[in-house]
């Protein structure tokens, strides 16, 4: 029996629009830029000896998150060069020296109105690193930074799955994810246990 | 194969039909949105180092303790201090998100003169002119703090009135200040004893004085329970969300608050159920009841039931002899559980209702709720942070903002405790003044701000009572100098004094009061000088809107 032509056309139609919407459109909505230079969680855990993250990412008594370390302290290491890795000269020459902060793409940047206490998370709620964070004490380089062309936020926020569905652990942190997590543990935050 | 327009239609059917099947429309739904709440025109807080600074809420007059959250040396986010002696740790849904009123599009930037851009020099001069002129009358809706102290003293020295804006809560006291001389600032409601309060329409769970006194009080010993430690007795013509968490609605008739006073008195006294004897309302049970809408049987019960667990206290939403004089009878106004004398308080100025006929000038300060308007034909000074729509005022004075002005914050109304507390500057009030300063520009002599907080701070400091309450707890005794009770003010402790005690108040009744017009019931904004919202309390008041009722019992 032959199928009637509208209904290839109408086919062909849904395909073009499958194949866009899976396959182009992911790629087209994140703008891919690069960190100002390969930094080595790796590196850094074998030949420095700092093996906990808390070492360099501190958390202070009072429950202050450092986040990313300041040059000053790169430079407690990394004041002069100490090797042949272009991603250290980049370092020491550009922002150790000149004494800039390195301007990181921040994979977890939320809106003005949220608040994350990784004290809360770890200490009280006996969460790891790992949890949210995956293995990335591990890797050789920090992942390439994807922009979302229209809200301006990493794609770490929506997460690496473009149908959120089947998504590592820690991926996204979109509101539903912490009220997803919230709700399985029982935690009742309400609005101001994370936003102001 | 050439398509066809037919073909094209089709195939354009088909990618719109197959486009819902992909994340393309939910994505960038969810993208715009977002997208959307980040316009170049939305303020958005600096990013920067994040420290954390104690302070009080100066929003209205009750006086609540603030953790303050800065970023890059602007508030972006309150919260509750833990371990204030009133405030217990809460906030009301507007204190939470008063660090966004600054931005509000309501804030005034620019003094005006009846619609027109003026500047602080022709205030100024108009305002000299005026006082010239004279009679003048200047308003004050906080009374006890410093800048009261600088209006005062202006006042006094040029002649002027000096009045107060009450708050509901004042004016509840009103009849025991009348009664016993003592003013409405030196007493307060021993809450914290009481087992059973009967609230006369007071929005006790809903933004009476300081919000989270009660509602703490009402959680640790009430919520839930059917038998609880504390009971609360709502009477109220609606079922507001206080009568829906109450023990007991008490379900009157408009307007009839004063006769159920009147018929429980009544009832208490035939009865014998309290000690008390004195003059008896002349309306016997049945004729009150019958004003109520409630049979005399279900106010004899609900008398028995509020003597069958004491101490018992009566709160008014507003200034209702009856409902003092139920106090009277109940034994609660100088008692343990009840009304308490405390120390500190100052004499009450001329009520603003008590202000009529043709003035040459009203003075208006900032801490006056917007809707306050003095019945008075005169000019009128305006200050106020934020523009509240229509006015009547000939002069709007911007004042500073949430956290922009050095300001004390004395006892809140209604409170048994004494305390003191002062708010520095956490933000920079660009072309704002407010009236205390303004005054002191006119006449030096009237003092300034600095100076009144600082002899407040040398009358504690040479009392030697109570202590600090905040990031370094200490008695005043214990402190070096009375500059340094100032420095650790300044750096958000508040000072609590001694509670009231009981035996410090006696009242006698002469004659049974007549029945008062029942004022409606006050509301989180009762008291509150900005007429704007900020956009967290939108939010905040719609999930308050949503609480559910427990299951309750009705009389």
């Amino acid at each position: 029996m032959k199928m009637p032509r509208t209904s290839i056309f109408f086919g062909f139609g849904v395909l073009t629009a499958l194949a866009a919407g899976w396959l182009v459109f992911p790629r087209a909505l994140y703008e891919r830029r690069e960190q100002p230079f390969r930094f080595p969680h790796k590196t850094h855990a074998e030949k420095s000896g700092t093996s906990a993250c808390n070492d360099c990412h501190t958390l202070g008594k009072d429950g202050e998150f450092a986040g990313i370390p300041k040059t000053k302290d790169c430079a407690t290491c990394h004041a002069d060069r100490m090797g042949s890795s272009p991603a250290e000269a980049l370092l020491v020459d550009n922002y150790v020296k000149r004494g800039r902060e390195t301007p990181w793409l921040v994979y977890s940047r939320q809106p003005a109105n949220v608040r994350f206490s990784h004290a809360i998370h770890t200490r009280l709620a006996g969460m790891t690193c790992r949890d949210c964070h995956g293995a990335e004490g591990e890797s050789d380089a920090v992942p390439v930074y994807e922009q979302n062309r229209i809200s301006g936020y990493s794609r770490d926020i929506w997460g690496h799955s473009i149908s959120r569905l089947r998504r590592a652990p820690g991926d996204g942190m979109k509101m539903s994810d912490c009220e997803n997590c919230h709700r399985r543990h029982g935690v009742d935050a309400g609005c101001l246990g994370c936003h102001e | 194969m050439i398509p066809t327009r037919r073909d094209l239609f089709a195939w354009g059917g088909g990618l719109a039909g197959g486009m819902l099947f992909t994340p393309v429309p939910w994505k960038v739904l969810d993208d715009v949105s977002i997208w959307s709440q980040n316009w170049p025109w939305i303020p958005q807080p600096a990013r920067g180092p994040v420290e954390e600074k104690l302070s009080s809420c100066t929003l209205c007059p009750n006086a609540c303790g603030m953790r303050v959250r800065m970023a890059a040396g602007s508030p972006v986010g309150l919260s509750g201090m833990a371990g204030h002696p009133v405030s217990r740790g809460a906030l009301c849904p507007l204190g939470f998100g008063a660090h966004q009123l600054n931005w509000h599009p309501s804030r005034l930037r620019n003094p005006l003169h009846r619609g027109r851009k003026t500047s602080w020099e022709e205030a100024t001069a108009a305002f000299r002119k005026a006082l010239g002129e004279g009679p003048i009358a200047i308003i004050d809706g906080r009374t006890g703090r410093a800048a009261s102290t600088v209006l005062e003293r202006f006042a006094a020295a040029h002649g002027a009135t000096y009045a107060a804006a009450r708050t509901a809560e004042e004016k509840a006291l009103g009849p025991y200040q009348r009664w016993t001389g003592v003013p409405t600032s030196s007493l307060g409601y021993d809450l914290e004893n009481a087992r059973t309060i009967v609230s006369f329409g007071a929005p006790l769970l809903d933004g009476w004085a300081t919000p989270g006194r009660f509602t703490r009080l009402w959680s640790e010993r009430a919520a839930g329970s059917s038998n609880p430690a504390l009971r609360l007795i709502q009477v109220e013509p609606v079922q507001s969300r206080t009568a829906a968490f109450a023990w007991r609605w008490v379900n009157v008739r408009m307007g009839s608050e004063s006769a159920l006073a009147s018929a429980l008195a009544r009832v208490l006294m035939e009865e014998r159920l309290v000690t008390a004897r004195g003059p008896m309302p002349s309306e016997s049970v049945n004729e009150l009841a019958g004003k109520t809408g409630l049979a005399a049987e279900t106010i004899q019960s609900l008398a028995r039931a509020l003597v069958e667990r004491g101490p018992v206290v009566a709160i008014s939403a507003g200034d209702n002899p009856s409902v003092a004089a139920l106090n009277v009878v109940l034994g609660a106004v100088g008692a343990r559980g009840g009304i308490l004398r405390r120390g500190g308080g100052t004499k009450s100025p001329v009520p603003v209702e008590a202000l009529s006929g043709r003035m040459r000038a009203v003075l208006i300060d900032s801490t006056v709720p917007w809707e306050v308007r003095p019945n008075v034909d005169a000019e009128v000074f305006r200050f106020a942070a934020w523009h509240g729509g229509t006015t009547t005022a000939d002069w709007l004075l911007p004042a500073p903002g949430f956290l922009e002005a050095l300001t004390d914050v004395p006892t809140p109304p209604a409170s048994a405790i004494e305390t003191y507390a002062v708010a520095t500057p956490l933000m920079a009030a660009e072309g704002s003044k407010d009236a205390a300063r303004f005054l002191a520009e006119i006449d030096p002599a009237a003092g300034s701000l600095e100076d009144a907080i600082k002899a407040r701070c040398e009358a504690i400091y040479h009392a030697g009572k109570g202590g600090l309450i905040g990031p370094e707890p200490q008695p005043v005794k214990g402190l070096a100098s009375a500059d340094k009770l100032y420095e650790a003010l300044g750096n958000g402790a508040v000072w609590t004094g001694e509670a009231g005690t009981p035996g410090g108040l006696r009242c006698d009744l002469k004659e049974w009061p007549g029945p008062s017009a029942m004022e409606s019931p006050a509301g989180w904004t009762d008291g509150w000088t900005a007429p704007v919202l900020p956009p967290l309390a939108a939010k905040l008041y719609r999930e308050s809107d949503l609480r559910q009722a427990p299951a309750r019992s009705d009389v």
